[in-house]
């Protein structure tokens, strides 16, 4: 009896691995975020990149429905999601993302973390600084109070709340644990490929730099030979 | 006579004389011993370019030249056709490191006197290379269709328009008839690898040019001792390719590691027009220019003053003629030419910001040095300037 | 023995006397000096190269310095053009098995009539067969004309390696892609005068029975291929899976 408890609690902390920031930013996109957001350049099969399953990521692939051309009826038909399928928008068409944000298109987020000045930290900070609005500051419809702004509004209401997301590894889900996440996917999402990138950056500039040092080798003794022979 | 070659390359020969003309021309060719690593920066220009044609080559087979598809074809080239992320890579960091190969190469020769008698074809052809380069990178820079490259087109189209007489046919040309579209995104998408391959032969050109008369040295003095030259091979083959290991090590560590530092995050988000983007600026390779442009109120003027900072360049053989070739030996000129150097970068440095405050007086003191060199300095200067005595050979003045 | 492989190396590389020294090493008076005043004629020129066999190493001290980095710099040169070469593969770089089978409806097929549907891009044929049609299928004098009758080579999952070739007589199933230079065949639907229906390749005059197997006159090698199906429901059929094979994948058949 003794035995089969030791061996039970030795496994748990197996089945309750520790996940990165980024798989956890994955999470409360999908939860959250992909309600409005659109990811129209990763594709299901990317989320291998951040350490996703591969059944999860066709699970996850499945439960979207994308166009698929007509029926036979002439009617717009659909299917589920290949792993090759841009993961996409939540909106069918772009008068509908406006339709449903006040005249905006929430941002597509591929390339968020690049071009938003700041980037993943300022993405971070946008979604801390949501505050409840002072009695004296007049907002139009549409406009929530945020003091990461010059002018202290922003479009999008505030997505976040404390508690919002259960974590698969029980990191607690507080606004800025959330925040941070979020940023940490979302880079991950505008730098593709950003390991491999360094990876063979590093393989390559020590190659360079060997072959810099056996052309300066043979550069001297090259014209070490002229110093020779020609004074 | 020999007798007959009878081995395959000896074949070769009889018919099209290539592996002589290989050894004359980059075997034993004759340079002067005294060559400095600022000679090297034309081999490193042409291996940027040679990177550029094969990646753009490579890219091209996954790019799509449409208003609707230009913008998703380079998102799937950069995350999921294989390796692709790093064909890109190479294509947008060879720019800069072409641009930078460039400006060094033409500051060398500013600096030597490399641009005067016997060597004005070969810097009036360099000349015509830089221009083609710039065309070429403008006409690149659109491809992506982002936001920089929407509105940096609309800007310089618009000012193509304004040039008198022949603008706006021009302009109708390069866009197709009607706006900025389709229709103009694939006619510059021909542009750009036109050009490229065009730079490939007037690159042909231009070392044919420089074989006549051979390369300019430190010292200005023509070489006139068998003892003043060294064959390319060894000595040069060496050289450059240390130099050039050392300006791959630039490029790789630009592109890997810091692959954003010179690109404008902006292009990275989809063309649309109807919202510019809060502050424009072009790529750091022509702010310069796009400095002088914005330095006058007028629009036909800065336009002038612009294309004019390239114009004035052509001329240059003709306004210096100092019989010294190396500022090495003309103090006053050594000391405007370095003006002129930082003349060029604080250029480049306000071209990145707003034409407002000190940045717009900084363009308006640059370009007006930087006219005044050309126009004024440059031909008045042999006429008052006290040159350093000129050692009897190149070898120094120890001889 | 470095220096002596590259040696040879450039000897095959270049079909003639090339030594690897000569190469690094010119002689010194073996330079033409450029310029009109230093001009000489070939004829002055020295004779080129040594005679030279494969180098002995006699009287030329070791290069290890050159050869090292002439041999470093070709690994280089190759491992550039990796990334060029491995970006022609293009997007086709999942290996994540995935999963691409199609739902079919066939309530609305009549008897006799085919039905075409594209699956992983190749047109796939859906046949409601005919008594008749069965029947000229188990007949024995046509399968004298067959180069496969029995489906031996591999051209079908298991559960299709039957007289019908398909998982339920009534229903057959084939890929649409004649196995000679990859035409469509056209469908002869089955009529009065032919009650068998079969399949003809436009492009060469192959022929095909009604369950896809081919005539021996024809150009065609191989029966034509049967994908994965299964029977969802009488009226339901997917493509892409066969319950009867489920290791089967089609990638594994003969040819397409």
């Amino acid at each position: 009896m003794k035995r089969y408890l030791l061996v039970t609690l030795m496994a748990l902390p197996l089945t309750a691995q520790a996940s990165t920031p980024e798989q956890r930013g994955f999470q409360v996109y999908r939860q959250v975020c992909a309600t409005c957001h659109s990811l129209n350049q990763v594709h299901f099969a990317d989320l291998t990149g951040i350490g996703l399953a591969v059944p999860d990521i066709k699970a996850y692939a499945a439960s979207h429905q994308v166009p698929d051309g007509v029926d036979d009826d002439g009617d717009p038909k659909t299917r589920a999601a290949h792993l090759t399928d841009p993961i996409g928008s939540p909106y069918p068409n772009e008068a509908m993302a406006r339709l449903a944000n006040h005249g905006d298109v929430p941002p597509d987020f591929s390339r968020l973390a690049m071009t938003e000045e700041g980037g993943a930290k300022r993405i971070e900070t946008i979604l801390r600084s949501y505050a409840p609005k002072p009695v004296d500051v007049v907002l139009g419809p549409g406009s929530y109070y945020n003091t990461a702004f010059a002018q202290n509004h922003i479009g999008m209401p505030p997505p976040l709340r404390d508690g919002q997301v259960a974590y698969a590894d029980g990191t607690k889900a507080t606004i800025p644990q959330m925040a941070q996440d979020v940023g940490a996917f979302l880079d991950w999402v505008a730098h593709p490929h950003r390991v491999a990138r360094s990876d063979t950056g590093l393989v390559v500039l020590a190659y360079l730099a060997g072959m810099t040092v056996l052309l300066a080798l043979l550069k001297r003794r090259v014209w070490k030979r002229l110093k020779e022979s020609r004074q | 006579m020999s007798k007959p070659d009878t081995t395959p390359s000896g074949w070769l020969e009889t018919r099209l004389p290539i592996v002589s003309a290989f050894r004359r021309e980059y075997v034993d060719f004759a340079m002067p011993r005294n060559l400095t690593y600022l000679w090297n920066f034309g081999a490193f220009a042409t291996i940027a370019l040679a990177l550029l044609i094969v990646s753009g080559i490579f890219l091209a087979l996954n790019y799509t030249p449409s208003v609707a598809e230009a913008f998703n074809s380079i998102e799937m080239i950069d995350r999921h056709v294989s390796s692709g992320w790093l064909v890109r890579a190479i294509h947008m960091g060879g720019v800069s490191m072409l641009f930078a190969a460039l400006y060094v190469h033409m500051a060398r020769s500013l600096y030597y006197g490399s641009y005067k008698a016997p060597r004005e074809l070969l810097w009036l052809t360099g000349l015509g290379l830089f221009i083609l380069v710039m065309i070429a990178a403008f006409a690149g820079y659109i491809l992506p269709w982002g936001q920089m490259s929407y509105w940096g087109a609309t800007v310089v189209i618009n000012a193509m328009n304004a040039v008198p007489l022949i603008g706006p046919a021009l302009a109708s040309w390069l866009l197709g008839g009607e706006g900025l579209g389709s229709v103009a995104l694939h006619r510059i998408y021909v542009l750009h690898f036109v050009t490229g391959f065009s730079i490939v032969g007037v690159i042909v050109l231009h070392v044919a040019a420089l074989h006549v008369v051979g390369s300019n040295n430190p010292t200005g003095v023509e070489p006139k001792a068998s003892d003043d030259v060294v064959p390319f091979h060894p000595y040069y083959t060496t050289k450059d390719g240390l130099g050039l290991c050392l300006f791959l090590m630039v490029y790789a560590a630009l592109i890997f590691f810091v692959p954003d530092l010179l690109t404008l995050a902006n292009n990275y988000a989809m063309a649309n027009p109807l919202v510019t983007p809060g502050d424009i600026t072009p790529e750091w390779y022509f702010a310069p220019f796009y400095a002088i442009l914005r330095a006058v109120p007028s629009k036909l003027g800065g336009l002038i003053l612009s294309a004019g900072s390239l114009a004035v360049l052509f001329a240059v053989p003709w306004l210096d003629r100092s019989r010294v070739k190396s500022a090495r030996y003309r103090p006053m000129l050594r000391w405007a030419i370095l003006g002129l150097f930082l003349t060029f970068i604080a250029l480049g440095v306000a071209g990145m910001h707003k034409p407002t405050g000190l940045w717009l007086a900084i363009s308006r003191v640059s370009v007006a040095y930087y006219y005044a060199y050309f126009l004024i300095l440059l031909p008045l200067l042999p006429k008052i300037e006290v040159t350093r005595p000129l050692p009897a050979s190149l070898r120094g003045e120890s001889v | 023995m470095s220096r002596r492989i590259a040696s040879l190396l450039f000897y095959l590389g270049s079909g003639s006397c090339f030594d690897v020294d000569t190469f690094l090493w010119p002689p010194d008076d073996h330079f033409i000096l450029f310029k009109q005043d230093f001009m000489t004629q070939d004829a002055d020129r020295p004779t080129s190269s040594p005679s030279c066999p494969l180098p002995g190493g006699g009287t030329r001290r070791r290069d290890v310095l050159s050869t090292v980095i002439v041999g470093a710099g070709c690994v280089g040169a190759c491992a550039l053009a990796y990334p060029f070469l491995d970006s022609l593969n293009g997007t086709k770089n999942t290996t994540l098995g995935e999963d691409d089978s199609i739902d079919v409806d066939i309530a609305a097929l009549r008897p006799g009539q085919q039905l075409v549907v594209t699956w992983r891009g190749w047109p796939v044929f859906i046949q409601r067969r005919t008594p008749e049609m069965l029947a000229s299928l188990k007949a024995t004098d046509i399968v004298q004309h067959l180069r496969d009758p029995d489906s031996k080579i591999l051209q079908q999952p298991k559960d299709a390696m039957n007289w019908h070739r398909s998982v339920v007589p009534e229903i057959g199933v084939l890929i649409g892609i004649c196995t000679h230079l990859g035409c469509v065949p056209s469908y002869a639907t089955p009529s009065a005068n032919d009650k068998a229906g079969k399949y003809s390749c436009p492009c060469h005059g192959s022929q095909f029975d009604a369950a896809g197997r081919v005539y021996k006159e024809a150009p065609a090698p191989y029966n034509l291929p049967v994908p994965p199906v299964t029977m969802l429901s009488a009226t339901q059929l997917r493509i892409g899976q066969s319950k009867g094979d489920p290791a089967f994948s089609i990638a594994s058949i003969q040819q397409i």
